[in-house]
């Protein structure tokens, strides 16, 4: 090829505007490369977003709360949709502030989220990003097996619950149209926690009657064991205190107990095919029932393939879903009433559902066990237990014995502080009530989310509702319960016969090793 | 002053605020198969549960400590190297370190060779893969929230302390004096690996069992190649005028076709 040198001998204006047209194009290519651009942090990918205005302060400054609480994975109870979460720390708030929970372990964790599963960060959590875990479609799929019987059983508060989630003011009480829609959904047999709960008076009361009389040798004062959340707490952080707690069920786990057992015996229905259910306004409940101490209808028939003695807990709240997604027009339903046999409660059992309910109950009836007189009408109204103080004292007469001190205690910074009383040497009382959530089951984490915060304002009114129903109640006191007396004679004998401690009574683990305990007051998580 | 963050690994507790705020502040899309994985599941992944679109993640790790069963938990995201290699790899400057500490990534100057993803000695840097028009994607350290004296998000939201934000030197004393007084593990993470990193992490077991690059030069990456690759603009023009003197020289005395 023949060389080109020598061939432009002078500039053309075209050779020139090729070459000015060369120079910018590099020059343009220079630019968006970036080249002598000045480094600016407004060029970062991101860093559009929102977050809460407490972080949003210049420096490292103080903040009155940070992040959340950690929830396992494997939680039985409490889930959470990140998506939701929007950082605003109200989980932690109640967790430490009103649980006293979170913060009290040192760091680091050993293994275990420290968690009594109470549920309570699921009522103050204010986009719903916390949940109670949906077992819905377990019970979906047992209603639709012919094969299996499935018996539900409504604790006391979530009938002054249910209501809300349908629009009804704040506490109405459902009881007949809540029975009628579990007919509905197929349930074969609805039972009522309500005839539990006078049996864990029996079973309490007689304990309680026994310790007091040196019979049994466990410590006063005696503390209530039907709060899962409570009692979790207890093997955490008071594991020296476990003897001190009741060792009768909760009504909950009572009847499940007697469903595989009793009910099974009577109606003749196998055990194994019986799927029991329990309607609850807590998320505690869920993860009580997977306890492995659970399991006694197994243990007493001796056959391992009877499943635990509660199959499935449901907070009020996935009732309320189910009746909605089965297109239940829950409003115009009639008025029904609980199947026979296990379906009677008091309106002593009825007051389970409110913080001091237990101990009014059990004062009625421990007075009957006593001295074996029906109760005066003045412990048919305890005013001192009433209401939603945090502790509440009270000295009840009854003849032969004089003054029984007695102490209600509901939320667990409440019930923490009581209890380092306790371990520093003060405990005047013979027995202690003691719920997890501040105003006990009807503000369970399992109760319908009011429209508004947390309040003792809905508090009184879904309690006030529960008093109610005991007012009007044909009878008041436990021991006055026909099935109780029945269940008794055809099948438990006595309260705290072997058969009952086979049944309605349990055992506590400690929980110690799972944390390291908090060392200091000055020691706190931040 | 440079700023930096320290991670005391024994004080995480797992509740992952930190990439839930990282969420938010970048506006990151959720994806339901991430959502739905654990801290367990991340830490059994090869890439450390770093997505485009998760910048930060909390891998949980089971492990014998004292004979006893414990369970740690790592947060894992750019380590925001003092002397990056991405920014040395980085041909379009897309990939700078500001003065502040972040490193930070434009991506109106990137044109997606990927080089970036190659240096990165942590393998952190992830691709858009399914975007049309991708981009590399990685944690920028709140790149506007530090220049406007705010800390990051996600040490902003930290319920327990366990990421604390501020001057990296401060922070390196402090990791040193924790180191002392609580028993950990003699190596801050960070404060030479790979040249030094702007996040420094600290714990009470050994990192290699919490797939931490602990066989990782002291060297900055930039510094293997910088001595050769600087001469780089000299060999192309010199190379050039010699290629040029040798045409010029070839064709000497030739007559033009025309």
């Amino acid at each position: 090829m023949a060389s080109k040198v020598g061939r432009v001998k002078s500039l053309s204006r075209r050779s020139f505007l090729k070459f000015v047209g060369g120079a910018s194009l590099v020059g343009v290519t220079l630019n968006l490369t970036g080249c002598g651009k000045p480094i600016t942090p407004d060029k970062a990918i991101g860093g559009n977003g929102w977050m809460p205005t407490q972080y949003n302060a210049p420096g490292n400054w103080p903040t009155s709360v940070r992040g959340r609480v950690p929830i396992d994975p494997e939680n039985p109870a409490i889930v959470r949709d990140d998506q939701k979460c929007i950082l605003c720390g109200q989980c932690i708030e109640v967790c430490e502030k009103i649980q006293s929970v979170f913060g009290n372990y040192e760091l680091p964790i050993k293994k275990e989220f420290v968690c009594v599963n109470c549920g309570q960060c699921i009522q103050w959590c204010p986009s719903g990003a916390i949940s109670e875990r949906d077992d819905v479609n377990r019970v979906f799929k047992a209603l639709a097996d012919p094969n299996v019987t499935v018996v539900v059983q409504t604790a006391p508060a979530t009938r002054i619950g249910l209501g809300e989630e349908f629009g009804m003011p704040v506490g109405t009480n459902v009881q007949g149209k809540q029975v009628a829609a579990l007919r509905k959904l197929g349930f074969d047999v609805v039972f009522d926690t309500n005839f539990t709960a006078d049996l864990t008076i029996m079973e309490e009361g007689t304990e309680l009657v026994k310790r007091v009389t040196g019979e049994l040798h466990h410590p006063i004062p005696q503390m209530t064991s039907c709060c899962p959340g409570w009692v979790k707490f207890v093997e955490y952080f008071y594991p020296e205190l476990i003897p001190n707690l009741s060792s009768a069920k909760s009504p909950q786990q009572m009847e499940g107990a007697l469903i595989k057992t009793y009910f099974a015996e009577k109606k003749e229905v196998d055990p194994k095919k019986i799927f029991s259910v329990a309607i609850m306004p807590c998320t505690a409940k869920k993860f009580e029932c997977q306890r492995p101490e659970m399991n006694s209808a197994s243990k007493e028939l001796n056959d391992s393939n009877v499943s635990p003695d509660v199959d499935v807990v449901l907070t009020t709240r996935e009732l309320a879903r189910m009746i909605k997604r089965s297109g239940i027009d829950f409003a115009s339903l009639p008025e029904e009433e609980y199947d026979k046999l296990m379906g009677t409660g008091t309106g002593a059992g009825v007051i389970f559902g409110t913080t001091g309910g237990v101990m009014e109950a059990a004062v009625r009836s421990a007075y009957y066990l006593i001295t074996g007189q029906q109760p005066p009408a003045a412990l048919w109204n305890l005013t001192p237990v009433r209401g939603m103080q945090g502790v509440k004292e009270a000295a009840v007469n009854i003849p032969g014995v004089g003054d029984v001190k007695v102490a209600v205690i509901s939320g667990l910074a409440n019930a923490r502080k009581v209890m380092d009383q306790m371990k520093a040497g003060h405990a005047p009382w013979a027995f202690m009530e003691i719920m997890a959530c501040p105003g006990g089951c009807e503000y369970g984490g399992g109760q319908p989310r009011a429209s508004s915060p947390p309040s003792d304002e809905d508090r009184n009114r879904r309690a006030a509702s529960l008093y109610n129903i005991d007012a009007k109640a044909k009878l008041r006191n436990s021991h006055d319960n026909p099935e109780i007396k029945q269940i008794y004679a055809d099948f438990l004998t006595a309260p705290m016969s072997e058969k009952a401690e086979e049944l309605l009574h349990t055992h506590y683990v400690s929980r110690a090793d799972d944390f390291i305990p908090k060392k200091s007051e000055e020691n706190k998580l931040y | 002053m440079a700023k930096g963050v320290l991670v005391d690994i024994p004080k995480c507790i797992g509740c992952e605020s930190c990439s839930v705020a990282c969420k938010l502040w970048n506006e990151l899309e959720w994806d339901e198969q991430e959502k739905n994985k654990t801290a367990i599941d991340r830490a059994k992944e090869p890439n450390n549960g770093l997505w485009p679109e998760e910048w930060t993640s909390i891998n949980r790790y089971d492990l014998e400590k004292d004979s006893e069963s414990v369970a740690r938990y790592v947060k894992t995201q750019c380590m925001h190297c003092e002397d990056p290699a991405c920014v040395s790899s980085c041909f379009s400057k897309a990939f700078q370190k500001l003065p502040e500490g972040p490193v930070i990534y434009d991506q109106s100057l990137c044109v997606g060779c990927r080089y970036c993803m190659m240096a990165c000695p942590f393998d952190v840097l992830r691709y858009e893969w399914k975007k049309a028009i991708p981009g590399v994607r990685k944690c920028q350290m709140c790149a506007t929230r530090v220049a406007n004296n705010q800390e990051t998000a996600c040490t902003s939201v930290c319920p327990t302390g366990a990421i604390i934000f501020g001057d990296r030197e401060e922070l390196l004393a402090e990791a040193k004096k924790r180191i002392k007084e609580n028993g950990y593990v003699d190596r801050v993470f960070g404060e030479k690996e790979a040249g030094g990193t702007s996040w420094l992490y600290i714990s009470d077991t050994p990192f290699e069992q919490m797939r931490f690059r602990t066989d990782i030069t002291s060297k900055p990456l930039p510094s293997y190649t910088e001595g050769y690759m600087k001469a780089t603009p000299f060999v192309g023009v010199g190379w050039a005028a010699i290629l040029a003197g040798l045409y010029v020289y070839n064709n000497k005395g030739k007559e033009p076709l025309d």
